[in-house]
């Protein structure tokens, strides 16, 4: 404990030595979050939320902000053609591409966006969101006029030197207009594998009719810790999906939260994590259903192998006024290993007496027959358990619809798996 | 083509095969029929390298070769085929992938070269124009949301596109309406040849009327009560199962 205030005494020092020129009422928004973190703490395994999930490594030590000078990005080129690409290392900018207006600077932004930034991410309860609002450096600000249609994905990249003991505080808002449609993907890749944390927010508005399809694409380094917040909000009609794939750091923690707040919205969350050795990997969905007749989706699987461990929570509200709400929320878990381990919860709070809520969450091995199967057509059995982990995860990537994308992710897949030590002949 | 000798076989505490002896010639069709329990199916299963059974005595040989301690995929590649009785259901791989990954893998083991896809193409629907199958199950999942029906004629045109030296067909006839039947009794038999064995085990003597036997094997309380040429199968359908309790229960006192 004496750690953990001893660290968070170390941000509110750092915190009052920032000097920035910035809009005053975006330095007293990041006055009222350092105030609510001082508070808060990091959070410990005696909080609910993180139960299962011990920020530990994040609490015992103190964290600084990197110096990054010029820096090689890596190939993050899967997106196929990009509409604007803006690259940011250890949360500074670096350099922007293609349509500068959709891939912006926040900080450039910053006269517009007043009555969005940090309104939506809760950082009175969220203590790491708060510790975002008060440190963030840039961000990307996707900014969709009305009626936009913008057919190329936007691509943000988010590159970690991974440099041990340095943090960065990546922050995005998505503003979609009414009726406007586009696919936005967050990379989180790094340079080097140290213990470097990335602590990122994101907020997505989307206004009436418009669509959403956001990608937080995470392939961090092998000690890289990693806690991202999504925070989205669809008006009438509008829709968000927001799809994780969640291949890298040792630590990995995302909540992933959508408010529904209008007639007919509709959000899908889905997720794909694939971990090994001593990786812990935690997904944390809450969607709030706060209008009638909305949808929500929710598809999580896992590969768990090693000594590797994954939690999945997915919480729905559904509010007293939000009659016919369809809820559907599945998470699936294949354990490689006997060593591999899965909690997994659904939680839900539910006011309204005119909906359809349903979960389920399975926990396997792969199937028996199913190997057998395989090698009775002459399949090695290494290739078989292959194949047959492949198909399991393979089956969440066909809801990428960027097809450049999804075929990356298709080989990537192929390629993680493939280094799956259990895969190796047995006989 | 395969010798199979006094073969004594356990699962978990209980003897279900108890000394088989059974020698298949190259070429030749070969019937085992057997009330339910009577250890037909671990037959199958033991011989295509299913987990799951002790080997307590006995042996089997495949072209002269011991089988018993081989994987199962070595068997298949070596020329061993198993029509599965009940097929699974492989959500996410596709019958073209499936059936290819399995083909190059046989073709490798024994020193072919690997089929292309513009030849793999070319075979497949010639397999499947014989079984009047529909192009479209090549891009489905592996049996998923297959009728019964579909998945037994699905496992005759593996067979068909595998070719393999020894085909058991482990009650395949099983829930077939006739005319399914009369298909797979024909995919069958067009793979009749004088280098291919089949064993064909059913619980049915109907089936023996379209893939007629060389042979047909008695098989109750897990021993071979009585063996002989397709007759015997006319026999067995006549005076019932019940005849068989008696052949066993004689060779249990002799």
């Amino acid at each position: 404990m004496a750690v953990q205030q001893q660290n968070t005494a170390a941000f509110v020092e750092s915190f009052a030595t920032l000097k920035r020129s910035e809009p005053t009422w975006l330095a007293d928004r990041r006055r009222l979050a350092i105030e609510r973190f001082s508070l808060l703490g990091i959070p410990t395994t005696h909080d609910e939320e993180y139960k299962y999930t011990s920020l530990k490594s994040i609490s015992g030590q103190t964290w600084t902000p990197s110096a990054a000078g010029s820096v090689e990005t890596p190939d993050v080129d899967y997106a196929g053609e990009e509409a604007a690409r803006i690259v940011f290392v250890d949360g500074k900018f670096f350099s922007a591409a293609g349509d500068t207006l959709l891939g912006a600077r926040l900080t450039s932004g910053l006269a517009n966006v007043e009555g969005h930034l940090t309104r939506y991410a809760d950082f009175e309860s969220h203590a790491l969101t708060a510790l975002n609002t008060a440190f963030f450096a840039d961000g990307a600000l996707v900014e969709l006029p009305e009626k936009a249609i913008v057919e190329k994905p936007i691509h943000i990249v988010w590159v970690s030197t991974g440099e041990a003991g340095i943090v960065s505080h990546p922050r995005t808002l998505i503003l979609a207009g009414r009726n406007s449609q586009a696919s936005v993907i967050e990379s989180f890749v790094s340079l080097a594998d140290g213990a470097a944390w990335t602590n990122p927010v994101t907020e997505i508005i989307a206004e009436e009719n418009a669509r959403i399809e956001h990608f937080q694409v995470q392939q961090q380094g092998s000690e890289a810790i990693h806690t991202g917040v999504v925070q989205g909000l669809t008006e009438r009609s509008g829709y968000i999906s927001t799809i994780s794939l969640s291949f890298g750091a040792r630590l990995a923690r995302n909540d992933v939260r959508v408010k529904l707040n209008g007639e007919g919205a509709e959000c899908a969350l889905d997720g794909l994590y694939v971990v090994n050795g001593k990786q812990h990997v935690d997904h944390h969905t809450v969607i709030d259903h706060a209008s009638p007749n909305c949808n929500s989706h929710q598809l999580y699987k896992g590969v768990l192998d090693g000594e590797s461990r994954g939690v999945f929570n997915g919480k729905i509200l559904v509010r007293r006024d939000a009659q016919k709400t369809d809820a559907i929320q599945n998470n699936k878990n294949l354990l490689l290993s006997p060593k591999a381990e899965i909690d997994t919860k659904p939680q839900l709070e539910i006011d309204a007496n005119d909906v359809r809520c349903t979960h389920g969450a399975t926990i396997g091995q792969l199937d028996a027959e199913a190997l057998f199967y395989l090698q009775a057509r002459g399949i090695g059995a290494a290739q078989a358990r292959h194949l047959l982990t492949y198909a399991f995860a393979a089956d969440l990537l066909e809801r990428v619809k960027v097809q450049p994308l999804r075929d990356h992710f298709e080989h990537v897949l192929m390629r993680t798996l493939s280094e799956d030590p259990n895969a190796e002949e047995t006989h | 083509m395969l010798e199979v000798k006094d073969l004594r076989v356990r699962v978990e505490d209980k003897e279900i095969l108890k000394g088989i002896s059974l020698s298949v010639g190259k070429g030749e069709v070969h019937a085992i029929m057997g009330p339910n329990g009577s250890g037909k199916s671990t037959l199958a299963g033991v011989l295509a390298g299913r987990d799951g059974y002790e080997i307590t005595g006995g042996s089997a040989t495949f072209k002269g070769e011991d089988l018993l301690d081989k994987d199962p995929e070595i068997r298949a590649r070596e020329g061993i085929f198993l029509a599965f009785q009940y097929p699974v259901e492989i959500p996410g791989v596709s019958n073209m992938y499936f059936l290819r990954t399995a083909l190059n893998a046989i073709r490798t083991h024994r020193g072919q070269e690997e089929l292309d896809a513009v030849e793999f193409i070319a075979l497949v629907k010639d397999r499947m124009k014989k079984l009047k199958m529909d192009d479209a199950m090549l891009k489905r999942a592996v049996n998923e949301g297959f009728s019964g029906g579909e998945k037994k004629r699905n496992e005759i045109f593996q067979m068909a596109v595998l070719e393999p030296q020894l085909a058991i067909l482990d009650e395949t006839d099983s829930g077939l309406d006739i005319d399914a039947l009369k298909l797979v009794s024909e995919g069958v038999n067009s793979m009749r040849s004088p280098d291919r064995s089949i064993i064909v085990v059913t619980h049915y003597q109907r089936l023996l009327d379209y893939i007629v036997p060389d042979k047909v094997h008695v098989l109750a309380h897990g021993q071979i009560v009585k063996s002989g040429d397709k007759g015997l199968a006319l026999e067995l359908e006549k005076k019932g199962y019940g005849w068989v309790d008696d052949l066993a229960s004689g060779l249990a006192t002799a």
